[in-house]
């Protein structure tokens, strides 16, 4: 028997970090759902045929909406700094082996790009709505270069999504977080949740169909990584199995990520399993509009993903601040 | 650049806790928190027991998380080769906290990071940290590692010492010395 | 010695113009426009979170103490202080402060207390002690005091005409090391202890938790006996701090400890392991001494104590191989069983027999220095009826014995104690069976807290004066008797907060109206410090600058080999055979006595010190309380296995009298004996005032109901209560 005794313990350390909480959950689900929601319009509209890209820009709402959300999700990090009034530092310098660096920079580089992105897909009809004669004139200017412009925003969203897996990943403290599958893991269920997002805002059904099919394979790609994940760390050393063992036993004080387990391995498949057959009805093509209720099949499906999605973060980012590399 | 180092003679820590209070007071450490602490170990079973007490504190790492997390520079590598935070430029983001295998930082309520300065404000004045100076035990000794001369080189010449988590490949400065007592931490 | 009011005048004349030089706080305002940095103001004074009375510097910045740091040149801090120390600042600003002086207005424990003037609280005390003095005598009035307050109030008690006064500190504390030793070798170790631990080879420890027993320097030499490799030898049925440090930890089955001291003696003799010149020049009766401890064989205190013979053998080699420079720590909170005395005796005869009385690693000489007395003032005190402060104890102690004053207060024998001042001490703490404390407190007239904190005790006082802080006073000189002799000075080391005063303030200003203004003919006590200081010879500026004074040449630590020296005792020498006792009818050597042992399912309550508190006057410290908030109830792993007890959950303890604790949580250890278990003492507070400490923890003192008095000094056994566990929280 080992018994250990501490004296002068911070709340915040001790037992389990306390450091990040739900503020940096919604950060890295907004962040990871706008990067997916980036990606993902980024294809819809590199998919178009050359010529001519004004009139044919589809997905023009998603840069707007990825956009806003990512503007949110910047503000929960905010609301966790300390001293949010000393920012200005952070724009001083560049640490590259900060990853909280990289976000620092990253975000408003990601949001800047992104802007230009809605300039650029903005149908012509749809200008006068910008009101201020510079954007309207900036819009103008832009929309030839809208396909360069998504590139831009297919490589910014990657980028994002992977941050927000990487932020977490590059803390070698955490055993649950220090792995490499994290970021992957992270970029694909952002990609998904982006995919899902779009299949909820897209009006065309065309781009509603696509991006239900694309998610299929984002879906099977996420349940696989989390059991890769899971994996990895269950065969590595002892820190990093302590690390799961909340996720697999009901009987922890802990149950509650057991749980969300659970409900990973409910929602995902589930969403999986109608969307699998939303495929096979429209196998030969969609001929008509879709009825309410294929809409709301369709609409349901998504709101799964987004649900799995968030509980995966919510999960990984208070379960890793339950164990720790050293022993107490 | 000198080389400063604790020493901490696990041996001849007697749990007085003098270090603990001394250094909160010494840094107007804020209620609740703490920079330094005493750990008990005891392994074994009635009447065949073994007793380890240390104290640990910031390692102020030669190979430092902290200051690879931090996106401000707020936590750097001082001139005299100490771990410390710039308060100003601290945003209190809290990553350092994160990235700390030791658990040696905390979260000012005033915003920013704060851990063990190895008293540096005591150091310029030529005194030894507050811990050190109270400890009765003389279990914490404190100098600068590149003077053969001082009693932490002399010390870490004479005995096996070892540092926490080695494998986190930190590089700690706070060496712990057992001249009886056997085992891992 | 005698010193004239007119020399107290003139002295005061002439350094009156120096009293500024301790007051901090300089403002410079610098025409920069700029707020300058506040320059740190470091005064030195004397530490009392405990009575180890350690020198301090505080450091002071904008008239606010912001560290305390151990005195370099004081002896007894070395430049250290321990955790308590350093949490001085705590109690300076603890918010629950009493900070006016406070009538209670409803029954009396009810403390329904109101503010009032000074004015008013004093008259009111003055009057009521005018009364209680026509009508009983003025020995009526009793005090139970501790610490440094105690001379302004045993003076005023004095003066006023009682006799009566006890304080803690020797039934309940070192009184039967005391005696032991002032029986065996003349005079007691000393507080400090002369203990010469950093020199010793082997130490043993018979309970003496140092590390948790926060004994500033005395932990200091210590560690650095346990870093140059000394064999540490602990007798303790719990694996304490200082058993970690320990080769051989013994983890004696309580209430046994005389056993294994007469089996080590019987062993150090018939295995001629003691210092044969040593006894044969400096020790009286050791033929008689090896006659009778011949029957105490390791194998029958094998079956007495539950330490294998094997060890006790083993264990006594390790004494006689290191002898002289061994050291049988002789204890200091002895207030065990019935037999205090004579198992200190024991200790004491070993120390003895192993010639480290006066040697290197053993317990050094007392410094030689003589000082001329100086009293309060040269006023004798008034004739008064035979104290009864020491009951019918043939060797009580000049401190007096506190349960007399309990007792006394009961039943009126041999007359009415009618009122009680209590100062600096928490009489529902500090003294064992809290139903006898209240009874008597009930049949008092008059029932006068002076502190500083509303700790329980004060919460049943008709009328509380608040003390300041020690950081905020004056106090007569501490002198030190270390391996030299020196002097500590005291003094404020910023104003007093709120209402609070000095107790020599109160005792004076309550003298005036008692009419007894001769007894204080000082103006401030500093005026009487000064004089103090002149009569010794000693520059005050320079001892409140410094904050201590030494006198190397006053050292004498060890003897010279073949040194002739007289010891304190009636025939010079050690008396390992007691004729005193012999005397007064007790055993001239000690005789092992059996104790009861608890019975299947109960177990023995022993408690000690947690290092960051003292008993329970720090436990609503803000700064020391963080560390600790609240005890825990130490119970064996086995034990806690078989009553499905987990580690933290909350537990009550009830006595064999039935009386329940407060509840309290388990630490379930393999660090104690089945059938013990341990508390820290001092917590459970039950004074709504107190908004950290109220209902923190379990009051060990609650659960002594009953305790045993040694007959030889009156000293009190309060390890003699059996508890047993429930779950009912
Ligand atoms: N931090 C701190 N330090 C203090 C104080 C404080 O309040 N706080 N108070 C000071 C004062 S005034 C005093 S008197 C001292 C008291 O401190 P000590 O003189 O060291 O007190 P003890 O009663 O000898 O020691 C308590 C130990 O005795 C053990 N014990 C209990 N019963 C028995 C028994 O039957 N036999 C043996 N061998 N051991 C037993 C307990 O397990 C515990 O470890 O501490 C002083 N130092
Ligand atoms: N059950 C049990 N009983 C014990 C002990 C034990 O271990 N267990 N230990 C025994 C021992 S060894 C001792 S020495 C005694 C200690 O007994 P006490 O000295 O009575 O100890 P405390 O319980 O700390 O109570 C001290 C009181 O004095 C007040 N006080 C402190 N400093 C000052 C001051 O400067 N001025 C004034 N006016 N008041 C002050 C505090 O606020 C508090 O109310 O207890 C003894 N009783
Ligand atoms: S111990 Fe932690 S805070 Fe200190 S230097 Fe190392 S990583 Fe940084
Ligand atoms: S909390 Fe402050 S010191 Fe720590 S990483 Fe963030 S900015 Fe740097
Ligand atoms: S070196 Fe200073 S800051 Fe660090 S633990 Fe010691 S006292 Fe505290
Ligand atoms: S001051 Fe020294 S001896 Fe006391 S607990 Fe701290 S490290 Fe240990
Ligand atoms: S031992 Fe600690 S509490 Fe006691 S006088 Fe010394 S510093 Fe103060
Ligand atoms: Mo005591």
């Amino acid at each position: 028997m080992t018994e250990i005794t501490i004296t002068g313990l911070n709340a915040i350390t001790h037992p389990y970090l306390e450091v990040w909480d739900w503020r940096i959950v919604i950060y890295l689900f907004l962040g990871g759902l706008s990067a997916g929601m980036l990606v993902m319009c980024s294809i819809a509209n590199l998919r178009i045929p050359k010529q001519p890209v004004e009139e044919l820009a589809q997905c023009v709402r998603a840069p707007l909406i990825a956009f806003i959300i990512l503007a949110i999700g910047a503000q929960f990090i905010i609301l966790d700094l300390g001293k949010p009034q000393s920012l200005i530092w952070g724009y001083l310098t560049f640490q590259p082996l900060s990853l909280m660096s990289w976000g620092t920079w990253g975000v408003p580089a990601v949001l800047f790009a992104n802007a230009l992105y809605i300039l650029a897909v903005i149908p012509k009809a749809d200008r006068p709505k910008l009101r201020f004669p510079i954007l309207i004139n900036l819009s103008e200017k832009l929309a030839p270069w809208m396909r360069p412009i998504a590139k831009l925003n297919f490589a910014m969203g990657i980028f994002l999504g992977i941050y927000t897996g990487v932020l977490l990943s590059s803390f070698a403290a955490i055993p649950l977080w220090n792995n490499a599958t994290l970021p992957i893991l992270f970029l694909v269920s952002a990609l998904s949740s982006g995919a899902a997002m779009i299949v909820i805002i897209a009006k065309n059904n065309d781009i509603k169909f696509l991006f239900t099919k694309i998610d299929i394979w984002l879906i099977v790609a996420e349940l696989v990584i989390i059991l890769l994940f899971f994996y990895g760390l269950y065969t590595s050393t002892a820190p990093y199995k302590n690390a799961i063992a909340p996720f697999f036993s009901l009987s922890d004080e802990h149950f509650i990520f057991a749980i969300a387990l659970i409900v990973i391995f409910l929602v995902l498949p589930l969403a999986l399993r109608i969307k699998l057959g939303e495929l096979k009805e429209f196998e030969g093509g969609i001929h008509t509009e879709f009825t309410k209720s294929q809409i709301f099949r369709m609409n349901f499906a998504a709101s799964l993903v987004l649900v799995g999605t968030l509980i995966l973060r919510a999960a990984i980012v208070y379960a890793g601040q339950l164990t720790k590399l050293s022993p107490y | 650049m000198p080389k400063y180092v604790m020493v901490i003679d696990v041996e001849k820590c007697i749990g007085c806790m003098a270090c603990v209070i001394a250094c909160k007071k010494e840094n107007n450490v804020p209620e609740e928190y703490f920079r330094t602490r005493v750990v008990e170990e005891v392994r074994g079973e009635f009447p065949n027991l073994r007793m380890e007490l240390r104290s640990e504190l910031c390692n102020h790492c030669e190979n430092a998380p902290c200051i690879d997390a931090c996106p401000t520079m707020a936590s750097h590598r001082a001139k005299d080769g100490t771990v410390q935070i710039d308060r100003k430029k601290c945003i209190g983001c809290k990553a350092c906290i994160l990235a700390c295998p030791y658990d040696a930082r905390y979260s000012h309520p005033k915003g920013f990071a704060d851990k063990c300065t190895f008293c540096d404000h005591r150091l310029k004045e030529g005194k030894k940290p507050a811990c050190v100076e109270t400890c009765l035990g003389k279990s914490r000794i404190f100098g600068d590692l590149d003077d053969p001369n001082s009693e932490v080189a002399d010390l870490l010449r004479k005995y096996d010492s070892s540092v926490r988590l080695e494998f986190a490949g930190t590089r700690p400065r706070v060496f712990y010395i057992k001249k009886k007592f056997a085992g891992g931490m | 010695m005698s010193i004239t009011r007119r020399d107290f005048l003139k002295i005061a004349a002439v350094t009156g113009g120096a009293v500024a030089a301790t007051t901090p706080a300089i403002k410079s305002v610098l025409a920069l426009g700029r707020k300058p940095a506040s320059l740190p103001q470091f005064v030195p004074t004397t530490c009392e979170m405990c009575f180890w009375r350690c020198g301090a510097i505080a450091k002071v910045v904008d008239g606010k103490v912001v560290k305390l740091d151990g005195n370099p040149i004081h002896p007894n801090s070395r430049g250290k202080l321990c955790a308590r120390g350093h949490g001085g600042i705590g109690l300076l600003y603890d918010p629950d402060r009493l900070k006016t002086p406070l009538i209670n207005t409803g029954a009396r424990g009810e403390g329904k207390f109101k503010k009032v003037s000074w004015d008013e609280a004093l008259g009111f005390v003055a009057d009521k002690m005018k009364k209680i003095k026509e009508k009983y005598g003025a020995e009526s009035i009793a005090l139970l005091t501790h610490g440094t307050v105690s001379t302004y109030f045993m003076h005023l008690l004095q003066a006023f005409g009682s006799p009566n006064f006890a304080m803690p500190s020797f039934a309940l504390c070192r009184g039967a090391r005391g005696v032991a030793f002032e029986v065996t070798f003349g005079e007691d170790v000393g507080n400090p202890e002369r203990l010469d631990l950093q020199n010793s080879k082997a130490i043993v420890l018979i309970g003496s938790h140092l590390g948790e027993n926060a004994h500033n320097s005395q932990c200091q030499e210590f560690a650095e006996a346990v870093g140059k490799g000394a064999t540490v030898i602990v007798l303790d049925p719990r694996f304490s701090t200082a058993a970690g440090k320990a080769k051989y930890w013994l983890p004696i089955k309580p209430a046994t400890d005389l056993a294994i001291l007469l089996a080590w003696i019987n062993l150090i003799i018939s295995e001629g392991l003691y210092d044969k010149e040593y006894v044969a020049k400096y020790t009286n009766g050791f033929n008689e001494v090896a006659q009778a401890v011949k029957e105490y064989t390791p194998e029958w205190a094998e079956k007495e104590t539950d330490i294998p013979a094997k060890l006790i053998v083993e264990t006594a080699i390790v004494l006689g191989k290191n002898k002289p420079n061994v050291l049988i720590h002789p204890g200091r909170h002895t207030a065990w069983y019935s037999d205090n005395v004579q198992r200190q005796r024991a200790v004491a005869i070993l120390t003895a027999i192993l010639g480290s009385y006066g040697r290197p690693g053993g317990i050094y000489l007392n410094p030689k220095k003589k000082l001329e007395p100086v009293f309060l003032s040269e006023k004798d005190y008034p004739d008064h009826k035979p104290a009864m402060n020491k009951g019918k104890y043939p060797f009580a102690g000049e401190e007096g014995v506190t349960h007399e004053i309990v007792r006394t207060t009961l039943t009126e024998e041999p007359y009415p104690i009618k009122a009680w001042f209590i100062t600096g001490t928490n009489i529902m703490k500090a003294m064992p069976n809290q139903k006898d404390t209240l009874n008597a407190v009930k049949k008092l007239d008059l029932l006068v807290a002076v502190d500083m904190m509303p700790y329980d005790g004060v919460m049943l006082a008709d009328v509380v004066l608040p003390e300041c802080t020690y950081l905020e006073r004056h106090d007569d000189f501490f002198t030190v008797k270390e391996r030299s002799f020196g002097i500590s000075i005291r003094q404020p080391v910023v104003q007093p907060m709120y209402e609070t005063k000095p107790g020599w303030w109160i005792a004076k200003e309550l003298g005036k109206r008692l009419g007894l203004e001769e007894y204080f003919p000082w103006n401030t006590f500093e005026d009487f410090l000064k004089m103090k200081a002149q009569t010794w010879g000693i520059d005050y500026s320079e001892l409140a600058k410094k904050g201590y004074i030494d006198f190397p040449e006053s050292a004498k630590p060890y003897l010279a080999p073949g040194e002739d020296y007289k010891f304190k005792t009636h025939s010079g020498k050690i008396e390992l055979y007691s004729r005193e006792l012999k005397e007064k009818g007790f055993d001239p050597v000690p005789r092992y006595t059996k104790h009861s042992q608890p019975s299947e399912g109960w177990f023995r309550l022993i408690y000690g010190r947690a290092p960051v508190h003292t008993f329970s006057r720090t436990t609503n410290n803000p700064s020391l309380w963080e560390l600790m908030e609240e005890n825990v109830a130490w119970v064996n792993a086995k034990v806690a296995k078989k009553m499905g007890l987990k580690n933290g959950e909350y537990i009550v303890l009830v006595n064999q009298d039935g009386v329940k604790s407060n509840k309290v949580r388990a630490k379930v250890t393999e660090r104690i004996r089945p059938d013990c278990i341990y508390l820290v003492h001092g917590f459970g507070s039950t004074s709504k005032l107190l908004h950290r400490a109220y209902h923190r923890g379990a009051d060990d003192q609650q659960l002594i109901t009953r305790y045993a008095i040694d007959p030889i000094a009156g000293t009190v056994g309060m390890r003699v209560n059996f508890v047993k566990i429930t779950k009912e929280v």
